[in-house]
């Protein structure tokens, strides 16, 4: 499945990124290769840019970005539950669940 | 004295500018990359009998082609040679900081790391097996914290060390997999062939071949070898793709992931994470779906409140001074027409631009700090869906957020777009972000027709429309002769910081020594011109009717009192006709009709014909222009304002409206004219803001006659 449509707190491991070379590439740059788990932390308030957590780094971008990284989702065992507003995900403005 | 060349590189937020900062202290300049308007930073310090130049790269996360910045950079070590390049990590983020790391190693530069931020290392409880980790990689490692001045001298030493060859950097090799290492090793061969190429790294040119490198692919072309290069390239992007299912870059890339992600598991020891960071619980709540956007706003409003209220006083002082200046000077020359050019010229000019100083440093020190505290990025993630809607990216709002201070180095911020496109937009976006130099306009005006409660709020909203109206043409940009693809979105939001106050004081006093220079030398000379072209031609017939007049005056047989009086007036009337005769008061008149409908008579149109030269200046040259024929009153500008019958509250807002939006200054017009490539755009530009700029101020003017 693709990055964009995981949920906030969800995780994944990265298992390819094909993207147009320059994002690609940077993604790449930023550590996201193959293998890489990740987590998503939250969406801009807006709904739009993802913000996603690995290695100890925060990441974000755009959902049409975020599309060209496919992932497979891991089992939540150990899921972020500190329920901050920020981490729970309603799309009330996004690009609808 | 020895001299060395060092070059700091490393990630954005590594904490180079600080560590720069740290060395280099006051000896500071900036200039620019050659070709490029990408700021260089370069210091210098005397250590142990060596003069030690620094130059501070800009923060690069790869040595890919892609950003203009990393080109910048590796052309640098390549072309400038510098005798050592020092590779500031973040201790905290080593991970993602090594991947440069080992890029450099790639370039067989002579390496050192400074392992910074030490201090935080030590608080997070993360243990760095240092000895271990310089084995791996081949160059000595030097802890350090520049926020503390921790490992300063350590690193000199090492420097200096390392320049006189008594540390020898082992350059080590890393080892891609057996596919890429084998293309890289016969590309690498077929170079060494190329008699032009001898002097080159051929493994590193050989490894960005592989890497699909434009820069270096059309450095290579050129040479007959380049036939054969083609071929390996070829076979190897097959190879690659049959045996590993992905494209030399990619097995590159993972090879430096892997060789980093072991370099880590072999020397750094992390406690368990905490669930959450202090940076993650911050954002949790800056970044909160229903408080992120609030909170932005919030930021954006506070850092102009706090602007004018704390600048208030400190103006006021300022303000006080030069009238001092003034009263001081006066007496001293007893030629009128020197006094003239003294006072109502030079320190009347200049001093109502050094008075806006206090409100210019207090806004760079508050941009500063939200850049360094790391909250401007989580702005960019905010409202980076807004800006795209605008055809603009997240990362347009830094530039045009620096915009309001000046759009000079706004514009120049720009180079960190990458598409030409978003860039352009960002470019004719920037000037319709109000610029602290315009700041003294609205400062004036709000403070002559508004009250002190109502004056922070009417300048709120002209920012406010500088933003809208700023999105707006880049909107109409993006959807007509900027139509295509936006550049990518992504971007580290780095851990929450607290600047440094030094920094934030450097920062700032660059900027102000930026402002002063330009009120120096540009403004002088400007407020040197408009004095003397409102001064001459002098009339003869003016002149002999004062003179008459004053014969007449004196002879009347009224009380003394009177004839002084009537003396004062005539006085008066004749400096003012005086004015209308001048070269100044003539073109301001052949304006006029142009700009009648919006309220301003031909002195506000000469304030904004000079207001071209610099912003401020449509300040000095009303104050110029208004103060003669009050010169025995001795109050201040905002009161002559006031009193003057051609002026009204509806022509203040319509002015600061005009300002706001008009053709910016020269100086900008100049960077612009650079960062676009021709003047055509430009002026087109230029004709397009005249445009907006009327007719804002049109309706303006006439709202506020309705409901004045």
């Amino acid at each position: 499945m693709k990055l964009s449509e995981l949920k906030a707190g969800d995780r994944a491991e990265v298992t390819s990124v094909l993207a147009e070379p320059a994002v690609r590439r940077r993604l790449m740059d930023m550590g996201l290769v193959r293998g890489t788990e990740l987590e998503v932390l939250r969406f801009a308030p807006l709904g739009d840019p993802i913000e996603i957590r690995y290695k100890g780094l925060l990441l974000t971008m755009r959902l049409n970005e975020a599309e060209g990284i496919t992932v497979n989702k891991l089992a939540s065992a150990e899921v972020c539950t500190d329920g901050g507003g920020g981490i729970r995900r309603r799309h009330r403005f996004g690009r609808g669940a | 004295m020895k001299e060395i060349r060092v070059a700091l590189a490393g990630n954005p937020n590594a904490g180079k500018s600080s560590l720069f900062n740290a060395l280099t202290g006051a000896h500071q300049r900036v200039g620019n990359f050659s070709g490029v308007t990408i700021e260089k930073h370069e210091g210098y310090l005397d250590y142990r009998e060596c003069r030690i130049t620094v130059v501070d790269l800009p923060g690069i996360y790869s040595l890919t082609p892609y950003s203009p910045e990393e080109i910048v950079t590796r052309r640098y070590i390549i072309d400038e040679r510098p005798n050592v390049v020092v590779n500031v990590v973040e201790g905290t983020n080593l991970e993602r900081n090594l991947l440069l790391t080992v890029q450099l190693m790639e370039m067989e530069v002579d390496l050192l790391v400074a392992l910074n931020m030490i201090d935080e290392v030590e608080q997070k409880g993360i243990s760095i097996d240092i000895d271990q980790l310089e084995k791996l990689l081949g160059s000595h490692i030097v802890p350090t914290s520049a926020r503390q001045r921790k490992g300063l001298d350590d690193l000199l030493d090492h420097i200096i060390s390392v320049s006189d060859g008594r540390i020898e950097i082992r350059k080590n090799k890393m080892t891609f997999s057996p596919q890429v290492e084998k293309a890289v090793e016969s590309i690498a061969g077929l170079l060494g062939h190329e008699r032009d190429l001898s002097k080159a790294n051929h493994r590193w040119l050989a490894i960005k071949l592989l890497e699909n490198d434009r820069e270096i692919y059309s450095q290579v072309q050129k040479y007959p070898v380049w036939v054969k290069v083609e071929l390996a390239i070829q076979e190897a992007i097959s190879e690659c793709g049959l045996l590993q299912g992905t494209d030399p870059e990619v097995l590159i890339t993972e090879d430096r992931h892997a060789f980093v992600r072991g370099a880590m598991q072999e020397c750094v020891r992390q406690p368990r994470v905490s669930r959450a960071t202090p940076s993650e619980k911050i954002d949790m709540v800056v970044l909160n779906r229903v408080l992120g956007l609030p909170i932005f706003f919030f930021v954006v409003w506070a850092i102009f409140q706090l602007t004018f209220t704390l600048g208030a006083p400190l103006m006021d002082a300022l303000e006080y001074a030069f009238a001092l200046l003034s009263d001081t000077v006066a007496p001293h020359l007893p030629n009128p027409v020197l006094r003239s050019i003294f006072v109502d010229g030079v320190i009347s000019g200049v001093g109502s631009v050094v008075v806006f100083l206090p409100n210019i440093v207090l806004l760079f020190m508050g941009l500063s700090f939200l850049e360094a505290s790391g909250y401007m990025a989580r702005a960019a993630f905010v409202i980076d869906k807004v800006m795209h809607r605008f055809g603009l990216h997240g990362k347009s709002f830094i530039p045009m957020i620096t915009g309001f201070g000046c759009s000079i180095p706004a514009i120049m911020a720009t180079r960190t777009l990458k598409s030409r496109s978003d860039r352009l937009a960002t470019i004719m976006t920037i000037p319709f972000m109000s610029c602290g130099a315009k700041l003294p306009v609205y400062v004036l005006l709000t403070g002559a027709f508004f009250p002190p409660t109502m004056a922070a709020n009417v300048m709120f909203g002209i920012y406010l429309l500088g933003i809208v109206m700023g999105l707006w043409t880049a909107w109409i940009l993006k959807s007509t002769v900027l139509k295509s693809e936006s550049e990518p979105f992504v971007m580290e939001l780095p851990p929450y910081r607290w600047p440094t106050f030094t920094s934030v004081i450097l920062q700032a006093r660059m900027k102000a020594v930026m402002y002063l220079k330009k009120a120096g030398t540009l403004i002088l000379g400007a407020v040197m011109v408009i004095w003397a072209s409102s001064n001459y031609p002098h009339s003869r017939a003016l002149e002999a009717e004062l003179a008459r007049e004053t014969v007449r005056i004196e002879l009347s047989p009224v009380a003394q009192e009177q004839k002084e009086q009537a003396l004062r007036h005539l006085q008066a009337s004749m400096e003012s006709r005086q004015l209308e005769y001048s070269l100044a008061g003539r073109s301001g008149k052949l304006l006029e009709p142009l700009i009648r409908p919006l309220g301003f008579d031909w002195r506000i149109g000469i304030s904004l014909v000079t207001g071209l030269a610099a912003k401020e200046v449509v300040v000095s040259t009303l104050g110029t222009i208004f103060s003669i024929g009050h010169a025995e009153e001795q109050s201040g500008l905002s009161a002559i304002l006031r009193s003057d019958p051609g002026f009204s509250r509806a022509t203040a807002l319509s002015l600061m409206v005009f300002v706001l939006l008009y053709i910016p200054c020269v100086a900008a017009m100049g960077v612009m004219k650079k960062e676009v490539g021709s003047w055509k755009p430009v002026l087109l530009y230029s004709g397009y803001v005249l445009l907006v700029a009327w007719v804002a101020s049109f309706i303006t003017y006439r709202l506020a006659l309705l409901f004045a």
